[in-house]
């Protein structure tokens, strides 16, 4: 079994290697052009492969590229970002082989590779059987990067390639880098808010209680009120705080995927019937423009006390 | 500007509503057959852009289905009403692939079948990023890969420019605004627009446009088998706190005390 690990994010691929040895001990990661200067003492893939002259926000290019090499792997391993999102289903078919997204676990069974994943918007988990080739996303945050192995680097040269994709313009978005993936206590927001100005309510909350604000995907993707890198669910990113406080939001399967992983899930709607409170240990069925400024005073007069 | 009569394909999946699905922590069942299917939501942003692009530069829109919930019955039924609501938005007809119940089909497959339907008789493709169900987003990509046209995903925007589409994808990192020349397949995200809401007159019209209905043979064997389904164990307390709100802010502060969560 070989298997091949990329990401457009050095420190998710080096979760995608982790992912990789569970199945194998030949793991081999690629490395972006522009990723270069970041391989000097990286740890864990039984060899680089650094391909100068690709860049890792080239699309394009990275299909071709991974497509030349496959047949040298079992297995592909890419994060289940959007970019290796758009990677996994045309890399897959050209080379013919299987492909899933968003695993959770994957193992070999008497040389069988099985992967676990998320799937009837977080109603269920399947198991299911893949054919090699594969080639898979990888769920963000379930592997431990490893530090074992000092990798040999061998640079390889990208196949020439026949543009089809003419990219006109390129605009940053903005970033904060909430580790809302990490955090502790995190108040999650949505439409119920009426008002940009009225998220003021969370982030008090949050800085209280000592955590991060995230939001529904309609709040930051549509509404654009918040950065998108903060938006909860299957779509966007899984929390697993100790305490996650959801405002507002009316808890669709989508968005509360994201939330299984929570310890404490506390709901505030003001609607009974919202599916949010089959998916809370504590509900306040309150108007929260009513309801936040209480808790918000009691917690303020228990830290003065 | 040079206009060129487009003719689409949307992509419309037979979803299960997973809002509606029902699971038993306990004994592990997931209710299926139970569950309604529809079509997925962002399925119908899809199916908005496409009858846009119609308004603006003529054409046909075609919904492509390919379904394997059984070829009789509430599922067919289902089906056909998935279809009729996006012939409602204003596509101008569909074809419906029905195969057996419980029919070997994974995504490989699915793109095979429908790349030939798609290949000599549209320009465009137009997807959701994921579906309501499954959320992979793979079939796009592999029916791109079958006819070897480009593959753009997670779309914010599209414009057509005379055989070029510009289209605007939003990544992690990046929002770009790309160019290809068609034909292409496009994933679009929900965020592209509002779908509109048919009205009545355009449900009863959609009832008389034409349906195509065609067997399913699989061109070949899936590469993925699903050997079982789960369901996760997540416990929840479902405690409602009662009183005025000074009490259940409260009584929710001695709560998570006592799980010595604050
Ligand atoms: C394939 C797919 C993927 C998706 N991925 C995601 C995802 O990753 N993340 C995500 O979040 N969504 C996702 N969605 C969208 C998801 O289905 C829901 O539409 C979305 O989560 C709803 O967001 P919301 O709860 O903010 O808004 P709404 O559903 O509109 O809910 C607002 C809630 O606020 C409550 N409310 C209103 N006023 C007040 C008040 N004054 N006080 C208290 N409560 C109030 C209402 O009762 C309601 O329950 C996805 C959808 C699809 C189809």
């Amino acid at each position: 079994m070989r298997v091949l690990a990329y990401g457009d994010v050095l420190d998710l691929a080096l979760e995608l290697v982790a992912a990789g040895r569970e199945i194998s001990d030949n793991v081999v990661l690629l490395v972006a052009g522009d990723q270069e200067e970041k391989i000097q003492g990286l740890k864990g893939p039984n060899e680089v492969l650094l391909c100068k002259d690709v860049k890792s926000d080239d699309q394009e290019s990275l299909v071709e590229l991974i497509t030349s090499i496959a047949q040298d792997f079992d297995a592909i391993l890419l994060p289940n970002d959007r970019r290796g999102r758009e990677l996994v289903g045309v890399i897959a078919h050209k080379i013919g082989g299987s492909s899933t997204t968003d695993v959770s676990s994957l193992r070999l069974e008497n040389g069988v590779l099985v992967i676990e994943r998320i799937t009837l918007g977080g109603k269920a988990i399947a198991v299911e059987e893949l054919s090699l080739p594969a080639v898979m996303t990888i769920q963000k945050g379930r592997f431990k990067p490893l530090e074992d192995i000092e990798p040999e680097v061998r640079e390889i040269q990208a196949p020439k390639i026949e543009r089809r994709i003419e990219v006109l313009e390129k605009k940053e978005k903005p970033r904060v880098g909430v580790p809302l993936d990490k955090a502790e206590i995190v108040v999650a927001v949505g439409r119920g808010f009426k008002k940009k100005e009225d998220l003021k309510l969370a982030y008090e909350l949050a800085e209280i209680l000592g955590g991060v604000v995230g939001a529904t995907r309609p709040l930051a993707a549509d509404l654009k009120w918040m950065e998108e890198e903060v938006w909860i669910g299957i779509s966007g990113v899984r929390v697993a705080p100790k305490v996650l406080v959801v405002v507002g939001a009316s808890g669709q399967q989508q968005f509360s995927a994201g939330i299984m992983d929570s310890k404490i899930v506390v709901a505030v709607n003001n609607d009974s019937s919202a599916p949010i409170f089959e998916h809370a240990d504590y509900g306040v069925v309150m108007d929260l423009y009513q309801f936040l400024p209480a808790l918000i005073k009691k917690l303020k007069e228990a830290k003065g006390a | 500007m040079m206009v060129t009569l487009m003719d689409i394909a949307v992509l419309i999946k037979q979803s299960l509503d997973v809002q509606e699905l029902r699971v038993d922590q306990d004994t592990g069942k997931i209710y299926i057959e139970e569950a309604p299917t529809k079509a997925g939501d962002i399925d119908l942003n899809a199916a908005e852009e496409a009858v846009r692009i119609k308004e603006k530069v003529g054409g046909k829109a075609t919904a492509i289905m390919l379904s394997t919930w059984g070829a009789s019955g509430k599922r067919l039924k289902e089906a056909k009403e998935a279809l009729k609501r996006v012939l409602a938005m204003g596509l101008d007809d569909a074809v419906l692939i029905m195969g057996e119940e419980g029919q070997k089909a994974d995504t490989y497959v699915v793109a095979k079948t429908l790349a030939e339907v798609i290949r000599d008789n549209y320009q465009l493709v137009l997807a959701a990023e994921g579906s309501d169900d499954n959320f992979s987003g793979l079939l796009p990509a592999r029916i791109a890969a079958e006819l070897d046209w480009p593959f753009i995903a997670y779309a914010t925007a599209l414009e057509l420019e005379g055989e070029y589409v510009k289209v605007t994808r939003s990544l992690e990192d990046y929002e770009e605004t790309v160019r290809v020349k068609l034909p292409a397949v496009i994933a679009v995200t929900q965020e592209i627009n509002k779908p509109r809401v048919p009205k009545l007159m355009d449900i009863v019209k959609a009832g008389k446009k034409p349906l195509d209905q065609r067997d399913f043979t699989p061109p070949s064997e899936p590469k993925i088998a699903i050997r079982e389904l789960k369901v996760p164990k997540v416990e929840r307390k479902n405690v409602i706190i009662e009183g005025d709100v000074e009490e259940a802010a409260e009584k929710l502060l001695q709560a998570l005390k006592e799980e010595g969560a604050l």
